[in-house]
């Protein structure tokens, strides 16, 4: 793995317990540092199974996964460390206000004290949220409560942040603050690696995509190589639809 | 670590803090039991013990055998004494119907002239015991009947208690009348009246028995509804902990907080540490809350105050491990449970079936031998000797530590079957 590459993915393979084939059939890919991938693919193509994996949920059947130099099987804690996640689902005590969420999950990255208050303090002010961070978060609107669940995955400064379909179900206002807040971290060094159905959103937000179907990844690159690759498409949403077909999935 | 332990315990707390229907469950609901159960079984015990068995006596007699067996069964603890009915004096047809509608028990009924039948018997078997002559033959003076009206639904052992009460005045009355009538004839004999004894009678009663309830405390305490029903239920309280606890472990599954916290650095061990400490701090706020129940408040409703024994030490011990097998249970329902129903219906029902078997509902005394070898599979059980031990046999730390340590047992035995399902359902 040379030093431009933080993630580097070798034949990962997924079967559940039961499953009749795997999730996830022999991806290979390398992410390079500081890079906003996006990982594209219609409903049950493995984009979630793959991100579970290298964000330790659960391990691969198979295959290889070398994260910022770490083995993942031999240094999973120490990669934990690195890497922030922000779930589909809002994952936050609903009865808790988004301070004291906020400041549970900054102490099981090892955040304490001082440092712990002012990050929370910074990043509830750069959200706007420091009005209503002694509400509870079940009092919140769903815009507001992505936005906690961003904030608990990048208290700690991650290497590397996972988010699985950020902008989910929020609106336009809130939807651009989270990206305008990606890109400043991604600025910052972070490395991203998401999935999303806003083909829109990942052609302007992601410098590669990889798009994935059936467990596969069948297309990679940047948005305007993908583009430029195929001559009928104008956009990503057109490049997607060529490449995994207008069939509905389950 | 231990920073990152203290925020899992205070997260628990405000979560916990904030659940107000749990918080009923886990305070208010285990005091009303105390209350009503203490208060229903107090009055069972009463019917056996203070009040007693509810008795309609006519005395129809009016002489000795009449006067002691009224002032015998007034004077009883064995019985709620009667002689009259709505007010009016009972009679041998109202006490037959009162106790055929139920009001009493049981009806005692002294035929007119039954004490003159006794002496009239006596008299006879004195003076044939006094008389001279070779052949003695002694006359049977017609048999007098008392009659006994028996409600149907009194238990055996009521019966026999009151038959029992009615011999020994019978046999008092009837030692009584001989008594007094082989004294006036050796007085006839032997004339000297400055030598007759007085109250000659009462003087041969040198036997006595005195019951005392074998325990090592210095004062005596009685077994009652209070010393049960408060650490019964008590013990019962601390493992409902189940139903908040289960339900606290599933909210964070589906809710995904447990997903996120597999993406950390910490350990789902850890977490599940928070939660244990917190809920046996909160199993400790429930004793003395339970305590104070028997020790403050049932004395205001004229029940006997709780005696918690001598030793505190023995007592901290117990309570300390019946709060880690509570919370203990609780991890593995809310590891084993799918959904938030099944946690909560399943942990009430296994928590209701182990207390019953335990001997909360009913001290295991009363249960039949199958029932009694199965109490001694529930913690429950285990938990509750111990405090009877201390509570009623005011026993130490001796008496109490078999049983903690079988609590530890337990508390490792659900940590580690919870470790391992988790284990298994993250094998996916």
């Amino acid at each position: 793995m040379d030093q431009g590459t933080i993630i580097e993915i070798q034949g990962l393979t997924k079967t559940f317990r039961g499953a009749l084939e795997p999730a996830v059939k022999g991806i290979s890919l390398s992410i390079g540092r500081n890079e906003i991938i996006g990982l594209l693919g219609p409903n049950g193509a493995g984009k979630t199974t793959t991100i579970s994996i290298l964000c330790g949920l659960f391990p691969a059947t198979s295959g290889k996964i070398n994260i910022d130099g770490m083995d993942m099987k031999g240094d999973l804690s120490s990669i934990k460390q690195i890497v922030g996640v922000v779930p589909q689902d809002i994952a936050l005590y609903p009865t808790l206000t988004a301070r004291e969420n906020l400041d549970f999950y900054g102490h099981m990255y090892g955040l304490s004290g001082k440092l712990l208050k002012d990050k929370i303090d910074m990043w509830l002010e750069n959200f706007g949220l420091t009005e209503a961070a002694k509400r509870k978060v079940n009092t919140y609107s769903g815009g507001m409560k992505r936005r906690v669940n961003l904030i608990a995955a990048i208290l700690h400064d991650p290497k590397i942040l996972f988010l699985d379909e950020p902008t989910v179900g929020v609106d336009v206002q809130s939807r651009n603050v989270i990206i305008d807040y990606l890109k400043k971290l991604n600025d910052n060094g972070t490395t991203i690696i998401y999935t999303s159905h806003h083909m829109d959103e990942a052609e302007h937000f992601c410098t590669k995509v990889a798009i994935i179907d059936n467990g596969t990844i069948i297309e990679q690159g940047t948005p305007a190589e993908l583009i430029s690759r195929y001559d009928a498409c104008h956009n990503l949403e057109s490049v997607f639809l060529q490449l995994t077909k207008r069939r509905l999935r389950d | 670590m231990i920073k990152k332990l203290l925020a899992s315990v205070r997260k628990e707390t405000l979560l916990l803090l904030r659940d107000r229907v749990g918080l009923a469950i886990l305070f208010i609901m285990p005091m009303v039991l105390i209350f009503v159960m203490t208060l229903i079984q107090d009055s069972a015990f009463k019917t056996l013990n203070e009040k007693g068995i509810p008795v309609v006596f006519v005395n129809e007699d009016k002489d000795s055998l009449g006067i002691t067996i009224e002032q015998g069964l007034r004077g009883s603890s064995l019985c709620a004494f009667s002689d009259s009915i709505d007010g009016q004096p009972a009679t041998y047809e109202t006490a037959k119907n009162a106790v055929a509608d139920g009001k009493f028990l049981v009806g005692v009924v002294i035929p007119k002239g039954a004490t003159d039948a006794i002496r009239k018997n006596v008299m006879q078997l004195v003076e044939e015991t006094m008389s001279t002559d070779s052949v003695q033959t002694i006359a049977i003076s017609d048999s007098v009947d008392i009659t006994i009206f028996i409600d149907p639904i009194t238990k055996k052992s009521f019966l026999t208690s009151i038959t029992s009460s009615l011999r020994e005045f019978i046999s008092i009355v009837k030692t009584k009348i001989m008594f007094q009538t082989f004294s006036d004839q050796i007085a006839e004999i032997i004339p000297d009246q400055e030598k007759k004894p007085v109250n000659a009678f009462n003087k041969t009663q040198i036997i006595k028995y005195k019951e005392v309830f074998a325990s090592k405390q210095i004062e005596e305490i009685v077994p009652n509804a209070v010393q049960h029903n408060v650490p019964a239920w008590t013990i019962f309280a601390m493992f409902f902990i189940v139903i908040p606890m289960a339900g606290s472990i599933m909210k964070e599954k589906n809710e995904g907080s447990v997903f996120r916290l597999h993406t950390m650095p910490s350990s789902y061990l850890l977490l599940i540490n928070g939660k244990i400490i917190t809920y046996i701090f909160v199993c400790m706020i429930q004793f003395v809350l339970m305590m104070s129940v028997g020790l403050y408040f049932l004395p205001m409703l004229g029940l006997p105050k709780l005696f918690m024994g001598n030793s505190y030490l023995a007592l901290f011990i117990i309570t300390l491990a019946t709060a880690f097998a509570a919370t203990g249970y609780g991890v593995m329902v809310g590891t084993i449970a799918s959904t938030e129903q099944q946690g909560a219906i399943g942990g009430a029902l296994s928590i209701l079936l182990l207390s019953a078997i335990g001997g909360v509902w009913v001290p295991t005394y009363v249960m039949p031998g199958v029932m009694r070898d199965l109490s001694a599979l529930s913690p429950l059980n285990w938990s509750l000797n111990s405090f009877y031990e201390l509570f009623l046999r005011g026993a130490g730390v001796e008496a109490v530590w078999y049983d903690a340590l079988k609590l530890i047992l337990f508390f490792l035995l659900t940590m580690t079957v919870a470790s391992i399902i988790n284990r298994s359902n993250r094998k996916i």
